[in-house]
């Protein structure tokens, strides 16, 4: 059986059920990298220049991780999902940017996403990744439709039940329902609520961020994340504060942003890497809307393989007691 | 209505001349120098590249010289560029200035785009004054880069290091000046005479040194503190291909008639990056590639940061054509003895490398 290895990194968080649907559909077994370590964050910032963005960085450490483990590694050059809204420029260029500094990675699968060319020419690229494993092209039709499905069935899971990716994937590889090790269905009136904002790949890294959900969790505030939402209420944020969007994964920051400030929660953490080019835009749009909203507490926290432990959990820790002081003194004057 | 625009090199002369002929109401903000880089440092987002903080702080200063209509480049594109006028009016607002922004579509609408929102701007001024207007833009462009080039390649070996410098400064002043073609012809045809009789080393054998990276950063002498008049100082004859004189030629005229001068530098590239990445890392990889083995080698620019051409640089070192390439990242922390330093020991390495292939060449 052919081996098709998907790293643990970027892209994995948003589209890993329906990957993984696809190619076992078409017969083949899905491999996934383990969880990011220090090992492979090393590993992979040895082989890249020094101002490559950490998540670029964890995901050649996970490339280098698959490696002797699978026959074929998936990396997808995503363009566009949305008609005139672009991706940032190392998605575009990871497959070939994964070959140049890797060269001993396994074969590398790539297919170019772009809904700008058109409905046919995305079916004929996913038609022709396919046609590596089956000369059937039924089977790749089947195969895509049920990955599509996996897909929406992933993001209904996520935004009707409050779950995170990893909640989610968990739930959905399991036949056995299992339920969340939070109950994230009815908080408890007073429970405080913090919306953690940024891109999949760092939220839900418990090794770059240093298991801030967990911390969070572990405080007995109730987690938001940008998944918890959904693409209506994304779009509605993302109009009120910039227009429309530009970068393809805009409604993790700035819409998720726009909507947790408003909303009522209790404070809003945005999370980003350093040298990210789109962040950089979109995390100072949300500081701003923060700045001249004045009703919810934000801070941002940038991470970077120097990030240090201690620094991100005083950082929260102020962050936290701020929240804490101003809901205490809203009581009292309720009172 | 006053209009303002951010510096890219010698763009304002062009604009300067467009604006005049239709009598509109415009301030060019001073030069970029070190106060512009301070306020776009101080106001901008702490991750960006330095174009957006330089372009910022021509806007600030040209709103602080009353402009309340400000020209930036945009374009729904890969880059960062493209968002660069969404955030830069919202730090101008709240920095109290009432000022709009009027994008200038480089990406999409080309020469149509370009030509409506000078309309606009002119107060909508006649078609046929607006046209006339724009092509004597064009013209002195073109005479801007017709001399740069014959600068580029006196530089090197002139025997009184500076006098191509001094001319060229003289001949952006003429060009500037100059308020008819017939004027503008004489001075570019008057200039080149005196660039090619300035006195020369007639021996020397210059190493060629191409340089490379993203638009702005080779476009602005101030952003990467002057490199080709070090390389020059330092007898390295300078190759690029990047003026603004091709772009507008390709991109506006061109383009949309199905030519594409970049075809053969993607075609070089390919084997190593199959894809449009954003901004000029297609290019800077493809050149490398072409060029590995006319020039001795290569300088390649980019703002610190900067998402194409970061892909660029990883992609880059692995290629089978192998030149030399120095990497110099540019942001506001760069400073001119450290590039200068880099700068010789890179050309020590270049007529090393001449020297032993020279040497090689004798034996065989």
């Amino acid at each position: 059986m052919i081996k098709v290895g998907i790293p643990r990194a970027l892209l994995y968080y948003q589209y890993y059920p329906m990957w993984k649907t696809f190619f076992e559909g078409l017969g083949a077994e899905v491999v996934v990298s383990p969880p990011t370590t220090q090992a492979i964050l090393s590993s992979g910032s040895s082989r890249v220049v020094a101002d490559t963005c950490l998540p670029v960085k964890v995901f050649c450490g996970h490339v280098l991780a698959l490696v002797g483990e699978c026959d074929y590694i998936f990396i997808p050059a995503i363009r566009s999902v949305k008609s005139k809204i672009c991706n940032c420029s190392k998605f575009l260029g990871l497959p070939d940017m994964t070959k140049a500094v890797i060269p001993e990675s396994p074969p590398i699968l790539d297919i170019d996403i772009d809904i700008n060319k058109g409905k046919h020419e995305l079916y004929q690229a996913i038609y022709k990744l396919g046609r590596r494993f089956t000369w059937n092209p039924f089977k790749v039709r089947q195969a895509s439709i049920a990955a599509w499905q996996a897909h929406l069935k992933y993001k209904q899971l996520m935004s009707n039940h409050g779950l995170t990716p990893s909640q989610a994937i968990e739930r959905i590889s399991n036949t056995t329902e299992v339920e969340p090790k939070t109950p994230s269905g009815n908080p408890t009136p007073n429970q405080a609520t913090i919306a953690v904002i940024g891109h999949p790949y760092l939220l839900y890294d418990a090794h770059i961020n240093y298991r801030l959900i967990h911390r969070l969790e572990q405080a007995h505030y109730k987690v938001l994340t940008p998944e918890m939402l959904t693409t209506e209420e994304l779009e509605l944020a993302i109009t009120r504060l910039i227009g429309g969007a530009y970068w393809t994964y805009e409604e993790e920051m700035v819409g998720a942003g726009g909507h947790y400030l408003e909303s009522g929660t209790d404070g809003v953490i945005g999370i980003m890497a350093f040298g990210c080019g789109p962040d950089s835009l979109m995390m100072d749009i949300v500081h701003r809307w923060a700045a001249r909203l004045r009703t919810t507490p934000f801070m941002s926290l940038t991470l970077e393989e120097h990030t240090a432990e201690a620094g991100v959990v005083t950082r929260l820790e102020a962050f936290l007691d701020m929240i804490h002081r101003k809901k205490r003194r809203r009581l009292k004057l309720c009172v | 209505m006053r209009v303002g625009m951010p510096h890219m090199g010698n763009l304002y002369i062009p604009f300067k001349a467009l604006f005049q002929r239709l009598n509109v109401d415009y301030v060019m903000p001073p030069l970029t120098n070190q106060r512009t880089l301070s306020l776009g440092v101080r106001y901008s987002p702490e991750g960006m590249c330095i174009p957006f903080k330089l372009t910022l702080g021509n806007l600030i200063e040209a709103a602080e010289l009353g402009a309340d209509t400000l020209l930036m480049p945009a374009g729904s594109g890969i880059c960062r560029l493209g968002y660069y006028a969404k955030t830069q009016e919202q730090i101008l607002h709240d920095l109290g200035y009432n000022a709009e922004i009027v994008c200038l579509g480089v990406s999409q609408r080309k020469l149509f785009g370009l030509l409506e929102m000078i309309k606009r701007l002119s107060n909508d001024a006649p078609w046929s004054k607006i046209i006339s207007a724009f092509r004597f833009g064009l013209a002195k462009l073109n005479a801007l880069d017709r001399i740069e080039r014959v600068v580029q390649k006196v530089r090197p070996v002139e025997r009184v290091k500076g006098t191509a410098n001094k001319l060229f400064a003289k001949a952006i002043e003429a060009i500037d000046q100059a308020d008819d073609y017939n004027t503008l012809k004489r001075v570019q045809i008057g200039y080149i005479d005196q660039l090619n009789q300035v006195t020369k080393d007639s021996e020397a054998q210059p190493l060629v040194v191409g340089i490379i990276g993203e638009f702005y950063v080779l476009l602005e002498p101030f952003s990467n503190l002057d490199i080709e008049k070090e390389l020059g100082k330092l007898g390295v004859e300078v190759r690029r291909t990047t003026f603004i004189s091709e772009w507008t030629k390709f991109s506006l005229f061109l383009n949309p008639m199905g030519v594409n001068e970049k075809d053969r530098i993607h075609k070089a590239a390919l084997p190593y990056l199959k894809r449009d990445i954003g901004g000029d890392g297609w290019e800077s990889v493809g050149e490398k590639v072409l060029h590995a083995k006319e020039y001795d080698g290569l300088v390649h620019l980019a703002p610190f940061t900067c998402m194409p051409e970061i892909v660029a640089q990883n992609i880059m070192s692995s290629t089978k054509e192998n030149i030399p390439v120095l990497t110099i990242l540019c942001d506001e922390q760069i400073a001119k003895p450290g590039m200068l330093t880099r700068l010789e020991a890179f050309v020590d390495l270049l007529e090393y490398r001449r020297r032993v292939k020279n040497k090689h060449r004798q034996i065989d």
